[in-house]
Formats: structure tokens, sequence, C-alpha cells
């Protein structure tokens, strides 16, 4: 019987639905029944630290809907989601599943992934890591490990990890997140790195905009694990990303149309036009 | 058959509870922000005792005025979590910080002591993007 999981996606990994199919595709190949859970009616609640009587609904709402599906285990794929869940919402409702990571699942079913990464990725990559997160879930090990399946990915070994437990963090923090790009930049370049591999989405989200502004290759790792697959994706993001202004042009009319033009050039737009901070802001 | 629906509330006293348990044991020896990796992008912590930093963060636990280093320490907290094994105490400085922020935020009713990023459009964002790249019935199925 396989394992049945629900795989909890979270909230913002949305912006990437190559990701979220490239997971699914993943666990079908290993054989685990894993129902899809996300967006805003599966929210973690972390995003109202201003307001926890919102938070404190979202969560019991949140832990009551996984209770009902009568799945075991949970596989989160956002660390945040993750650490909200086994810091804060499970110690206050009771769940009846376990918590765990999409990192920590592809790692306990390392041995069944590696004979499905049949294809090369002849690609010198450095690992976009932070400090934070690898108490719960050991990304900053497990990860390289993953990407060492994958014949002819070679993952350049680098003990520079940014602050935070993933960049969404760093936003807050301008002067980290700058410094945070520097850094990075000139790592890809010292080791003549062919691309930098993120862990989390949201540091790809923040750092894909590089491939645009400075031809730095960027990927997430499950991108690397797909191709090995021979799983063909679409990284729609990256390319609306590199686009910026013309990123409605790609998307085209009639799916502008389903989330309304004004809406997308409000609340969507500015993030593709927005490029990582490299330098000093003019006084 | 659905479980029977919990009693809402649970969340703000587990933070309650998580603040007075933290109260009780911190020592305010500073180990936690001496770890702390971002401290240096916050003005006001410059120069400021450690010990003087953590006084002001457990001030804001007790529902009280925060000072400026406090303040400006739980504005910076990215969550690297090297506080927690620097702490002699094993008190889990992060959540210590996470909760003071949360309460400075104004999150359990009390005055808005630092800046909230209110963005009203995050669902609707979120939404969007889900229209852009899923189909019907996976928005149906997964959200």
């Amino acid at each position: 019987m396989s394992e049945r999981i629900t795989f909890w996606y979270g909230c913002n990994v949305l912006r990437h639905g190559d990701i979220i199919h490239i997971c699914l595709h993943v666990l079908r190949l290993l054989g685990i029944d894993a129902q899809p859970a996300g967006g805003p009616d599966y929210c973690c609640g972390s995003v109202k630290d201003g307001n926890q009587t919102a938070a404190d609904g979202m969560a019991r709402r949140t832990v009551t809907k996984f209770n009902n599906l009568g799945r075991d285990r949970v596989v989160a794929w956002c660390p945040t989601c993750h650490s909200h869940m086994t810091e804060f919402v499970e110690q206050a409702y009771e769940a009846n599943f376990s918590t765990s990571h999409f990192v920590d699942l592809l790692y306990e079913h390392r041995g069944a992934l590696a004979p499905l990464l049949k294809h090369a990725v002849p690609m010198r990559v450095l690992l976009h890591k932070h400090v934070g997160f690898n108490d719960k879930v050991a990304v900053n090990a497990k990860v390289p490990a993953l990407l060492r399946l994958i014949p002819e990915v070679e993952v350049i070994e680098d003990g520079y990890a940014a602050p935070g437990y993933m960049c969404a963090s760093l936003a807050a923090v301008p002067g980290a997140m700058q410094d945070m790009f520097r850094r990075s930049l000139r790592l890809v370049a010292a080791h003549r790195a062919d691309a930098l591999v993120t862990v989390f989405h949201q540091c790809y989200r923040e750092l894909c905009g590089l491939e645009a502004g400075e031809g730095t290759k960027v990927f997430n790792y499950v991108h690397l694990l797909a191709r090995s697959l021979g799983l063909e994706y679409v990284d729609e993001y990256k390319e609306w990303k590199k686009s910026g202004p013309n990123a409605g042009a790609l998307i085209g009319e009639a799916r502008l149309a389903r989330v309304g033009v004004k809406f997308f050039e409000r609340a969507v737009l500015p993030e593709l036009v927005k490029r990582p901070a490299l330098k000093e802001e003019e006084k | 058959m659905a479980n029977q629906p919990m009693a809402t509330g649970a969340l703000k006293a587990f933070i309650h509870s998580e603040a007075q348990r933290i109260l009780d044991a911190c020592t305010k020896c500073g180990k936690c922000v001496e770890a702390c990796p971002t401290r240096r992008y916050s003005a006001p912590l410059t120069g400021v005792e450690p010990g003087t930093v953590v006084t002001g963060i457990l001030s804001v636990l007790r529902g009280e005025q925060g000072t400026p280093e406090a303040l400006g320490w739980a504005s910076v907290c990215v969550r690297s979590g090297l506080c927690v094994s620097a702490c002699p105490e094993g008190i889990n400085p992060k959540m210590m910080v996470r909760i003071a922020r949360i309460m400075a935020s104004g999150g359990l009713g009390g005055p808005r002591q630092i800046p909230v990023r209110d963005d009203r459009d995050f669902f609707d964002r979120i939404r969007a993007f889900a229209k852009l790249q899923l189909t019907e019935e996976e928005m149906r199925n997964w959200m």
C-alpha cells in the first residue's frame, strides 16, 4: 500500500506552478499518494503577526482541514509553514498528523529516487544557503546530497550561508538582502559556478532576477531533478521576471483577463519588474 | 466524519504562556544578542550592551513599551536561529524575539510599537498567480 500524505505546498509558491507540478510528479514516481493542499484557505497564519485573532482562526481552520483529510503525514514545502505549524500551531491545536518537510521526504526516498535520475545535467552549481531552519530540517546537507544523485551535477563546497532561513525574511532588512546578493554574485564568480541553486521558492523569487540583470543562471533544486528525470517544465515566473515590464505580453490577454488587468498592473507587475538591489540607493 | 471543532483562542493562549515561560527563565545574559548575525543592521543597537537589549525585549513580553534597541532588534530578526544554541538556559530566544515582535506589532491587542507591513493584496496576489498557472480543476481540488 502506498504512503498517503498531504503535500502542503503553501501560499507563495503558487507563483511557481512549475515547482508544484515537479514536486507532484516526483511524488508520483516514488509511488507516494499525495493530496496537494495550499493557497489562502490552507494558510498557516504566520503572515498575520500583527493580528493574532486572525492568525489564531487561520491556524485552527488549517489544522481542522488537515485533520479532516485523514492523512497521517503533512509534508510541507515551505519552511515558514513548517516552522509555524511545529512551533506554534501544533502547540495550540490538536493535530492528528505529523508534520515533516519535502526535503526530508525526498531524502528518505533517495534510494528509490537515484535510479530515476537518468539524464545527465552537466553543471557546476553553488547552493544558496541560509543559516536558519537547519536545526529543524538539515536542508544545507540534504539538498546537496540529493543534487549529487544527478549524473554530472557538481555541487561546489562553500561555507557561506546567508542570515535568516529564507530570503523572504531578509526583505525587511534591506542591508542584509543587499549583502546577500553581492556575496552570492562574488561567490558565483569566484567558484566559476554555472548556476546558483536555491532550496526554497522565496529565495528563488528574489534571486532569479539576477538572471535578467546580471546573467547569472538561477534554478531551484527541483528544476535540476526534473531535468534529470527527463521531465519537461516551463518556468514561467522566471520568464516573466526576465521580461519585466513586458511580462503581460508573455502571459497573454486571456490569462490576464482571469486575474484582471488592473489588478495585475497594480499588484503583480511591480514584483516582476523589481530587480535585486546590488548598489547603494541614490540619496 | 469530520472531527469535532476545536475551541478558538488556543494559539493566543499558547503565546501568552510562552511569554511567561521566557520571562521566568531568562537571565538577561545577552548571549542571544551576541550570536545574532543581523543585529549590525539595526542602528539603535550600536554600542548597547547585549543584556540591555534583552531587558527591553522582556519589557515588551510583559506588555510594556519596548526600548529603541529592543524594538530595533525585533525588527531585524530574520529567524537565523543562532541564538537558540547560544542560550545557556535553553529558553529559545528565537521564540522570545518572535513573540516580542508579535506583541510590538499590536498582534495581541496592545499598542503598535513597530511598523507592520499591511499588504492588502497578499492573498489576492496568491490567487492571481494560481489562476495564471493552475488549471481550474487543480484550483478546485488543491486550494
